[in-house]
């Protein structure tokens, strides 16, 4: 079914890979006709004549995502005033590809480029002039941070590339195009530093672009999609940031980047855990000042995976280990509370994750409404009307809050999941599923592999590395980089 | 099975350590007190001494015949139908070890923790978690020891740092307990204690190199040995000579005696979580060895498919004796006292055919 | 078809889970057991005290006429299997985990049959070797219920303050279900449990007694709490049978090195002027040495080592001592001399009437024998303690005399 579609599909477009003809008139008409000319309102057709050889000429491009005074300024001055040899010559644009057929003609124009025909001449020129309207660059809004860059990756491929190399002055810094998608060409650049990223890797990651058979691949979040390895998994493969500070510290220690024009962030491959629950100020705060965020960030993981499982195992099926004070006072609370309390606990759950969902997609003037409702209702009013007890309010609060301490939105969703199966686990055999649950949930993620890396290195399988993992050594003994990417240089700073 | 040589020191050593190392909590050191008395922690010294001498037999025999496993090696010293034999028993020993182990712990968590569950219950929802542990492979198994292994062994030290209290070192003596000769013999009868380490030979090619293999499981050995001899002592020092033959699960009991100051009385709850991890895990690296045993045997190379059937014979089997009392003071006992001279004697037969054989001097 | 097998026995799981699900509001919690003898043999009253939860919590207002705990009484032939029996008016699942103490009167202590109803509360995980051992003068019924703290509403507090601070000063031993365990099947010490009454109304107020010359139910008081726990109760092979005074419970709790005791005050008279006291801090930094010297045919030589330290709390004398060497030498003779005399008596009444000791000394003689056997065979309660000669000798590292220097002068002050 699929074969037949892509191929009646093919078939429509037949001019697709026709040679360009000598004739201008037939150019022109091929691509009035590729492009909709007419219809199609922002694409624009101009004809001159060249002054250096006095022969017809042609331009064609999207109005809307070239930069119109400079096509005037650059490109079309200069063909009817001045004199030379040949349009490279004459054009002033810093980029020029010749091309034959229609399809790279196709392409450039989508890409924002202006393609040149000339009269008697069977080739093309593509200049390129793009301005694809994009977003200033702008702080970060996700993953903030108090110390450290605030920049944050924009809309735009070349803001992003810039953004990367500011922080990177190495000339093996490589930013490699590649096409994906077969109706809407987009490009897909992987960017790495060619003498220190692993060969096997980087061509894994290749073959992955190269094998997504869609029509369209729009962005980045897509792309992630597309190359991951189990889709059906709760634990991400692929890191997402927004952070070209982060993403240049991965560059350095040989992983792979991949940037497209369309997102306003990046991937990262390949990842371990560890890689999800660092956040890069960690490493810019001092050594004691990082590893205290990263134990506090640890407990939080602990606190939102587990505390409301562990809550319910333990009032449910081991209430001999809460102290006689505290089990009182629960005990009282929950006198008149109608629900058992695995129900209670699902229902606050259930209510914060609603209140964080309706608060994310609320317009931005209701916002603060949304925080007043939520804390009346999930605070006094559900206590008072003896619906829950108020302990509960208080685990509930604490897992959501911590849950926000993970920054990364994938790791955040695959704790914030798997919280409802440890709590399930919990009320069906207490601690002995829980902690069942938890060590098969640990062992699955053990065997996770992101691009042939497994998932808990370099702590089990041990490599060499900075041994930045749970906590991290001082920047100044950070020696080698993660050898479990098997980079080409190992040695990051000498002994 | 998945074997791409990740397997180093560290997750041989973490594996052997979970593996050998929870009999400390188990009902083992009643099961030695019933003769022995407060002599008991005595035991595993003998034991081990007893039984090293032929564990390094292996160890030097397997280094000898390189690539090869010990199901392997059994088949080409001794040649192949009576390989098979000897590595059936092997595989039967391990099996019932496993079964009666397991019925052991599965008592364990419903005396202490859950009275009124059935045990069937519980011994479905513990082999099911065992099963699919079991199922993601060797490697993974020894990720999750590693990782684990540091809070596992935490908790033990913070059990002995709380008990320290409660700890009259006089209570040991009289040094012999029941008399010497009765644990000598005893220590001899119950060597099969560490029939584990023989186990954990099938995997030998497991490791990046086998001499990582070696080193970590002997390394691993003497670290057991040295934890469990300290926590018999404790036992026998918390307990006296007659109390110690009534506590079935001296482990449990300590943990249940325990306390954090005034305000954290019952604390129980939390080694038993550290505990389950351990005992998850033991039995995860436990019928993933014996089935690995049973597929080199009838050389099935793709024996993973294998666990299901056997965890459900775990199951059935370990179901059947009456009552824990049983299942460990009599068929434990006579299981241990049959094993224990298979070991002992097993290896060095093994080294004066390969010296017959003329292999031993290259 | 497999994913489906797979969520069925999910299921399965979860509902049949319920079987040890219990919630908390469903359970009754008990604080402190009692234990009494009936007429029956083999059938004994249990007393349980539960607490109240709604008593002393802020989130829900209980009605002012809530009793902080429920106190019940059924017969039965355990302390597990009464708990059901109880549920006949009880209306939650009586729960023991949280147990403080147990109570059991002097009449069930001094029968029989004693240790036969405690040794069940070993076999269930519910009850925790932690739980300490009480003996009440008058029944355990009784003592539960006239036993109304005045500040410490909620039971467990009010327990777990009463005993730890009793235990501190030494007047009550340190008497853990756990101990009496290690101690009655040794069968070779003496155990001694808290001893504890809520009875005043007896006419035995022991008017001459000092500071800790008592027993509980002795103590002259106004006000407070009608319970006071004083002394020890010594149980021979799982038996009572007899009550030491707080002060004995202090000297055997010295002597005994697996005992912790913090310091405490005591008097003696002062020995230039014995119509006034002295009183002074007893504290022990280093525990006891313990020495046997075990003969088989001749008796046993027992030498025994406290070193203490004292410091000077009031001189109501007024003389003195703190600026004169000969006065101190004096002072210093007369607090070892009577704490020599006193353990003395303890240990004497301990060969001659208990023919065992309650100072755990039987560890000591263990590493003379190499086996059980012979051990067992040597007795240490009939043959070897008994006879033994000990010799039981004070020595005082340090004596202060706190922030004060001298002490005011009488015939200056009254010049």
């Amino acid at each position: 079914m699929v074969r037949s579609f892509k191929q009646s599909k093919k078939s429509q477009t037949p001019s697709k890979h026709k040679k360009i003809s000598t004739s201008l008139q037939d150019n022109i008409q091929e691509s009035k006709q590729l492009f909709s000319y007419g219809v199609n309102k922002d694409f624009a057709m101009r004809t001159i004549q060249i002054h250096f050889n006095k022969k017809d000429a042609c331009l064609f491009y999207y109005s809307s995502i070239v930069n119109g005074p400079m096509i005037n300024l650059h490109v079309i001055k200069p063909l009817l005033e001045r004199s030379g040899e040949s349009v490279n010559n004459v054009v002033s644009i810093e980029n020029i590809e010749e091309v034959d057929n229609f399809e790279k003609i196709i392409q450039n124009i989508n890409s924002g480029k202006i393609i040149l025909l000339i009269d008697g001449d069977d080739t093309a020129y593509a200049m390129d002039v793009a301005d694809f309207a994009h977003r200033n660059i702008s702080i970060t809004e996700n993953e903030n941070t108090i110390k450290g860059p605030q920049e944050a990756f924009t809309e735009s491929l070349n803001s992003n590339i810039s953004l990367i190399r500011k922080q990177l002055h190495n000339n093996h810094l490589i930013n490699e195009g590649v096409q994906t998608g077969e109706r809407s060409k987009n490009e897909v650049n992987l960017v790495y530093i060619k003498d220190l990223v692993n060969e096997d890797i980087l061509e894994n990651v290749r073959s992955r672009l190269e094998q997504i058979a869609t029509d369209n691949v729009r962005n980045i979040e897509i792309l992630e999609q597309y190359i991951e390895e189990r889709p059906y998994s709760l634990i991400p493969t692929v890191l997402y940031t927004e952070k070209p500070d982060k993403a240049s510290s991965y560059l350095e220690d040989g992983f792979i980047i991949l940037l497209m024009d369309s997102s306003s962030a990046c991937l990262i491959v390949p990842v371990t855990f560890w890689s999800f629950f660092h956040s890069p100020e960690d490493r810019y705060l001092r050594f004691f000042y990082g590893n205290f965020t990263r134990a506090i960030r640890l407990f939080c993981f602990y606190l939102t995976l587990l505390i409301s499982a562990s809550y319910v195992a333990i009032s449910n099926f081991h209430s001999e280990m809460i102290p006689p004070d505290l089990l009182l006072a629960i005990t009282a609370s929950r006198e008149r509370v109608p629900f058992p309390l695995i129900v209670e606990v699902l229902i606050m759950e259930i209510a914060f994750e609603l209140i964080r969902e309706a608060g994310l997609r609320i317009p931005n003037p209701l916002g603060p409404t949304i925080g007043i409702v939520g804390a009346l209702i999930l605070g006094q009013a559900a206590v008072q009307a003896n619906i829950i007890s108020p302990i509960i309010v208080i685990v509930a609060a604490l897992s959501g809050l911590s849950s926000f301490a993970l920054a990364d939105i994938n790791i955040n969703f695959t704790v914030r999941l798997m919280r409802f199966i440890f709590i399930l686990a919990a009320g069906a055999f207490g601690m002995l599923a829980l902690t069942g649950a938890f060590l098969l949930f640990f062992m699955y993620a053990a065997s996770i592999k992101s691009f042939g890396i497994p998932f808990f290195s370099p702590m089990s399988p041990h490599f060499l590395s900075s041994e930045d993992t749970v906590f991290r050594k001082p920047i100044k003994k950070e020696i080698f980089r993660p050898n479990y990417l098997h980079p080409k240089d190992v040695q990051k700073k000498s002994k | 099975m998945q074997n791409k040589g990740f397997l180093r020191l560290k997750e041989i050593l973490a594996m052997t350590l979970i593996l050998v190392g929870i009999k400390l909590s188990d009902s083992t050191p009643a099961l030695m007190a019933q003769k022995a008395q407060n002599g008991f922690w005595l035991i595993p010294l003998l034991s081990f001494i007893c039984i090293l001498p032929s564990f390094l037999i292996m160890l030097y025999l397997l280094k000898k015949y390189q690539d090869k496993n010990i199901v392997e090696l059994l088949e080409s010293l001794t040649g192949k139908w009576i390989g098979k034999c000897v590595g059936i028993l092997l595989f039967i020993f391990a099996f019932l070890t496993l079964t009666l182990d397991s019925r052991n712990y599965i008592e364990q968590i419903k005396l202490l923790y859950f009275p009124e569950s059935p045990t069937d219950l519980i011994y479905f929802v513990f082999i099911a978690v065992v099963f699919i542990g079991a199922k993601k492979g060797i490697e993974v198994i020894g990720f999750t020891s590693w990782i684990t292994l540091f809070t596992i062994k935490a908790a033990f030290v913070l059990v002995l740092i709380l008990i320290y209290g409660d700890i009259v070192v006089q209570r040991i003596f009289p040094i012999f307990g029941a008399s010497l000769p009765v644990v000598l013999s005893e220590g001899v009868k119950k060597a099969g204690i560490f029939a584990e380490l023989f186990f954990l030979l099938i995997a030998y090619q497991s490791a990046k190199r086998t001499s990582m293999f070696r080193k970590g499981i002997l390394l691993a050995s003497i670290i057991v040995l040295l934890e469990i001899t300290i926590f018999y002592f404790v036992y026998a020092s918390v307990f006296d000579y007659n109390s110690i033959k009534k506590i079935q699960f001296p482990f449990h009991d300590i943990t249940q005696y325990i306390n954090l100051g005034n305000f954290l009385t019952n604390i129980e709850t939390i080694f038993m979580i550290f505990w389950l991890f351990a005992a998850f895990i033991k039995f995860i690296i436990f019928i993933y060895i014996t089935t690995w045993i049973f597929g080199e045997i009838f050389a099935i190379r793709n024996f993973e498919p294998l666990l299901l059937p056997f965890s459900f014979l775990v199951i059935i089997i370990g179901l059947s004796p009456f009552n824990s009392v049983i299942n460990e003071l009599v068929f434990r006992e006579t299981l241990l006292t049959i094993m224990s001279p298979f070991f002992i004697i097993f290896p060095f037969v093994l080294w004066i055919i390969a010296w017959g054989k003329g292999d031993l001097k290259q | 078809m497999k994913k489906k097998l797979l969520i069925v026995l999910g299921f399965v799981i979860l509902l049949a889970g319920c079987n040890d699900r219990i919630e908390l509001e469903q359970q009754s919690y008990v604080i402190a057991i009692g234990i009494d003898n009936t007429d029956q043999k083999g059938v004994y009253a249990f007393t349980y005290q539960i607490a109240n939860p709604e008593v002393g919590s802020s989130a829900i207002q209980s009605g002012p006429d809530e009793p902080p705990t429920e106190i019940v009484t059924v017969n039965g032939a355990d302390i597990l299997t009464a708990t059901y029996t109880a549920n006949s008016f009880v209306s939650k699942k009586i729960t023991l985990d949280h147990t403080r103490i147990i109570i059991a009167s002097e009449e069930a202590a001094r029968s029989e049959d004693f240790l036969r109803v405690i040794q069940s509360a070993s076999r269930t995980p519910q009850i925790r070797r932690g739980v300490q051992l009480v003996i009440s003068k008058e029944s355990a019924t009784d003592f539960i219920n006239n036993n109304e703290p005045i500040m410490e509403k909620r039971p467990h507090k009010y327990y777990q303050f009463m005993l730890s601070r009793a235990n501190q000063t030494g007047i009550i031993p340190r008497a853990t279900l756990h101990r009496f365990f290690q101690i009655t099947e040794g069968d070779a010490d003496l155990f001694l449990a808290i001893y504890a009454t809520t009875d005043q109304s007896d006419e035995k107020k022991n008017e001459r007694g000092f500071e800790d010359q008592y027993i509980a139910g002795e103590i002259p008081q106004i006000g407070g709490s009608p319970t006071q726990f004083m002394g020890s109760a010594v149980f021979k092979e799982g038996q009572m049978i007899d009550i030491l005074n707080g002060e004995e419970s202090r000297i055997a709790q010295t002597l005994d090195n697996t005992l912790e005791m913090g310091d405490y005050l005591a008097t003696i008279p002062d020995p230039l002027m014995p119509e006034y006291r002295i009183s002074y801090e007893y504290s022990q930094k280093q525990k006891p040495s313990i020495n046997i010297n075990y003969h088989k045919d001749k008796p046993t030589e027992i030498d025994v080592k406290v070193h203490f330290q004292a410091e000077i709390i009031a001189i109501p004398s007024l003389i003195g001592y703190t600026q004169n060497k000969d006065k101190q030498k004096v002072l210093e003779e007369s607090i070892i001399q009577r704490l020599e005399e006193k353990t003395n008596t303890l240990i004497k009444k301990s060969q001659e009437e208990y023919r065992s000791d309650p100072f755990y000394w039987s560890l000591y003689i263990r590493k003379h024998f190499k086996d059980v056997k012979s051990y067992e065979k040597a007795d240490w309660h009939k043959k070897i303690y008994p006879n033994a000669k000990i010799n039981v000798t004070y020595y005082i590292d340090k004596l202060e005399f706190g922030k004060m220097l001298d002490d005011s002068h009488l015939d200056e002050v009254r010049d």
